[in-house]
């Protein structure tokens, strides 16, 4: 379909452009829209594709790069260039999550959020690196259907803490979308799968992403979906096959302390072997000079330990949800990492029956997601199909002991609201301190800490006869906010739980202030970038070529290609993306006899030994 | 109450008759009002669910995703509300104690005022049988475990039934038969007991999951 196809059909109803849904995730990320009555995802990248690897580069002098070119500047910077932020959303620094894929420099800062040291400016946090590549979909979604995208419905993984969420939900707003809501991964797959089909049933949906692992139990009857439990492993998923080969490689290379930019190649080749092995069962791997051929049956068995802790994490599920396996309707992959195998076979054997696989497991997040945003702005379809999402995690708050007393149970149906009683226990005790926790242990060291308030201005009482009434009410989005109130004397102190470590609203709201302002600027340096980065490739090209054909060219020729190779240096040196655009048009005028003759021989060579007949 | 946006009286209905706009949640509501049901221990499961998705499908938030602040907030109070009456229905134990609370007597409080004494010689079984379960603990013994959780399983089953009867034999009275009420409670208290030990061997077999 050409590009303008559906540009003619102005809709008055859509004042705000295309609804869209998003698949933010770990190693790449999709944006899908509703046309015409169907959900197809948009080409974002490069050559029309429809991944936009999740990689973020930031340049020496300022600017950014997301997608397919950032990735390829990863192993040469591999500081200045984050990959798989979603790991990172929501994260602390002391986490020990944050140092496992250590290569980045973090500042080492008072705040309470992780910020990568990067090339031209300040540290960012991981809303922001989330940000340019929401910024980057929107962008690039616009200018695909050439009309505006301000409303958007990102997915989440199930399991992602309200932290997480709070984090990716900023993330949208930082790239100026309005985030009609949050889903969840498997539902939005499910969404995808239930209205192409009509079906009636329970599903389990397991996802494999580059990071993360998922798995709910759905039911879906008369068009209400129904989230019966989910469940999870956040810091599990693709990556972790990748890392799987490349320690063994980097094992068998002796390397004890290998180099950032030998970690990224290792984990590059690693990730192509992993990718190869589908199909093949033997793959020679190489890196820095080393080979070594990782077969099939290597490979499963280096990532047997991973893939079996998916298998408990889906009984605990389905335990959860009250169902055996045997009384499933289907079961839904989802993710990348569905497709090894042996993550195929595993799966099968777990819940007795081959899964579904008709949509492409990339794309059907995205396009559950699309269909979601579709239905919360289509009028028309309002009638037709209900999301009842659960919170993943229990929420709770810290009693005596350091012990984690449960106000909300994980898997129930949001919204939801429940209150605890709590009393004082110090004679003419006039504050209690709220410490509101996340998670299914029982000592709230075990669990996540998601903020702590303070109620103050309780009247002198004796121990005991305070009635603090805490509520938590948690919103379709799976967003808590508390209120707490002693009852006698209707002190109250309320707020929306900012996680420990999110950011503050001011600190968005600065951050919002500071890219409307410099947004052109970023514009610029933006396409400085994307010309120094293609003038880059064209003269690495450009040189392997003259090296291989000393002679191709005669001395006008040569004088006239070197004269518009410096032109391009230069201009890649400055700062105006527009010189280094025009420079670059001229070198490819003065490089025209030698790609000719250089192409010409090539053809020349083909030939030679070749009859004429074979052709 | 009336209606914030046509002024006319209101019932226990989530939207305005007259209007049809979003109401509030009438102070007061109980979960059996909220589902649209007749109070009672014996509820049609098939009604419960049926209920539930079409009152979501009228009342969830993403129904009102453009609609001004007020209808939104609305909206999220009466699907909490309704999600909780759910909850709390459909299940046969949160069912009775719910339907024990309404008529006066609620075992969940925490300062226990209106738990009542249970029966010294229960309380001792009970404790024995968590001396049991600790030792299992110990040994890691999840079987001896599961073995002790079937057991309880069925008590509390029995004093589950127990607890209905005495439930549907006080709604029948009307609310007067005292001492049906009392027999709730006392069978109840048991069966409070009995899912507490069935909640500690499951967080047991969960720790043993991984």
């Amino acid at each position: 379909m050409s590009k303008n196809g559906f540009l003619q059909i102005h809709d008055p109803l859509r004042p705000k452009g295309h609804a869209v849904g998003i698949d933010l995730g770990t190693t790449n990320s999709l944006v899908a829209a509703v046309i015409q009555g169907r959900p197809r995802c948009v080409p974002v990248d490069e050559g029309e594709a429809l991944l936009l690897p999740s990689v973020v580069h930031y340049a020496t002098a300022g600017g950014v790069v997301v997608g397919a070119r950032a990735k390829g500047l990863a192993a040469s910077h591999p500081t200045d260039t984050i990959v798989s932020v979603k790991r990172f959303m929501g994260r602390s620094p002391e986490d020990p999550e944050t140092r496992k894929l250590g290569h980045y420099r973090f500042a080492s800062d008072k705040g309470k959020v992780v910020r990568f040291e990067v090339s031209g400016g300040q540290p960012v946090t991981p809303i922001e690196v989330s940000g340019e590549i929401l910024r980057a979909l929107k962008r690039r979604a616009e200018s695909h259907f050439a009309g505006k995208v301000e409303q958007a419905v990102i997915t989440v993984p199930a399991y992602f803490d309200d932290a997480q969420r709070q984090a990716t939900k900023d993330a949208g707003r930082l790239a100026g979308l309005e985030v009609l809501r949050l889903i969840n991964e498997p539902t939005a797959a499910a969404l995808a799968y239930g209205l192409d089909k009509g079906s009636q049933g329970t599903f389990a949906v397991y996802d494999l992403g580059g990071g993360t692992f998922d798995i709910s139990i759905l039911q879906l009857v008369e068009g209400v979906f129904q989230v019966k439990s989910t469940g999870g492993d956040s810091a599990l998923g693709g990556d972790d096959f990748d890392r799987a080969i490349a320690e063994r490689v980097l094992q068998v290379m002796g390397q004890a302390s290998p180099t950032p930019s030998l970690v990224a190649e290792t984990m590059a080749a690693a990730r192509k072997t992993k990718e190869l092995l589908t199909h093949e069962s033997v793959v020679e791997l190489a890196v820095g000079g080393h080979t070594q051929s990782v077969s099939r049956a290597d490979f499963e068995l280096w990532i047997r330990p991973l893939v079996q802790r998916t298998g408990l994490v889906c009984r605990r599920a389905l335990r959860d949800a009250g169902v055996e396996p045997g009384q499933l309707d289907g079961v839904i992959l989802v993710g990348g990492s569905t497709r090894v195998p042996a993550v195929r076979a595993y799966v099968a054997e777990l819940f007795g029956r081959e899964p579904l696989g008709d949509i492409d497991p990339d794309q059907v997040v995205a396009l559950g997601a699309a269909v979601q945003a579709d239905l919360l702005t289509n009028a028309d379809r309002q009638d037709e199909v209900l999301l009842l999402d659960v919170i993943p995690l229990s929420l709770g708050l810290e009693t005596m002991g350091g012990v984690a007393e449960k106000v909300i149970p994980r898997n129930s149906t949001i919204p939801i609201a429940a209150a605890q009683v709590f009393t004082t226990f110090q004679e003419g005790q006039n504050a209690m301190d709220l410490h509101v926790v996340q998670g299914e242990r029982e000592l709230v060291e075990d669990c996540r800490s998601l903020a702590r308030f303070r109620l103050s201005g309780i009247p002198p009482m004796p121990p005991g006869m305070a009635r603090v009434e805490v509520k938590f009410q948690v919103d379709a989005d799976g967003i808590l906010s508390v209120t707490a109130k002693e009852q006698s004397t209707g002190v109250s102190q309320h707020i929306t739980v900012r996680p420990s470590h999110g950011l503050t609203d001011e600190e968005i709201e600065q951050m919002l202030l500071d890219s409307i302002e410099h947004a052109e600027d970023d514009i610029q340096k933006r396409q400085l970038r994307e010309q120094q980065v293609d003038a880059e490739r064209v003269l690495v090209d450009l040189r392997k070529q003259l090296a291989t054909f000393p002679d191709i060219l005669d001395a006008v020729e040569r004088a006239r290609l070197d004269a518009a190779v410096e032109r391009v240096t230069q201009a890649a040196n400055g700062t105006d993306g527009n010189a280094v655009k025009e420079a670059l048009g001229v070198l490819e005028q003065a490089s025209q006899p030698l790609v000719e003759r250089v192409m010409n021989q090539a053809i020349a060579g083909a030939l030679k030994g070749h009859s004429v007949e074979e052709y | 109450m009336t209606c914030w946006n046509c002024q006319s009286a209101t019932g226990a209905a989530p939207f305005c008759a007259a209007c049809g706009k979003l109401a509030a949640r009438p102070p007061g509501a109980t979960h059996f009002d909220t589902i649209g049901l007749p109070r009672g221990m014996d509820l049609d499961v098939g009604a419960l669910e049926r209920q539930y998705r079409e009152l979501s499908l009228k009342l969830h938030p993403d129904r009102f995703a453009h609609a001004d602040p007020r209808e939104r907030r609305l909206s999220l109070e009466q699907t909490t509300g309704l999600n909780e009456a759910y909850k709390v229905l459909k299940e046969p134990v949160r069912r009775a104690f719910y339907l024990l609370k309404l008529e006066g007597v609620d075992l969940e409080r925490e300062d226990g005022s209106s738990r009542g004494s249970m029966p010294l010689a229960f309380l001792e079984e009970v404790m024995a049988l968590r001396e049991r379960l600790e030792e299992a603990r110990e040994a890691k013994d999840l079987d001896a475990a599961q073995a002790m959780a079937g057991e309880v399983l069925t008590r509390q089953q029995e004093a589950l039934g127990q607890a209905q009867d005495a439930l549907r034999a006080r709604l029948a009275s009307g609310g007067t038969d005292a001492d049906a009420l009392q027999r709730a409670g006392l069978a109840l208290g048991r069966v409070r007991y009995f899912t507490r030990f069935l909640e500690e061997v499951a967080a047991m077999e969960e720790e043993a999951l991984g």
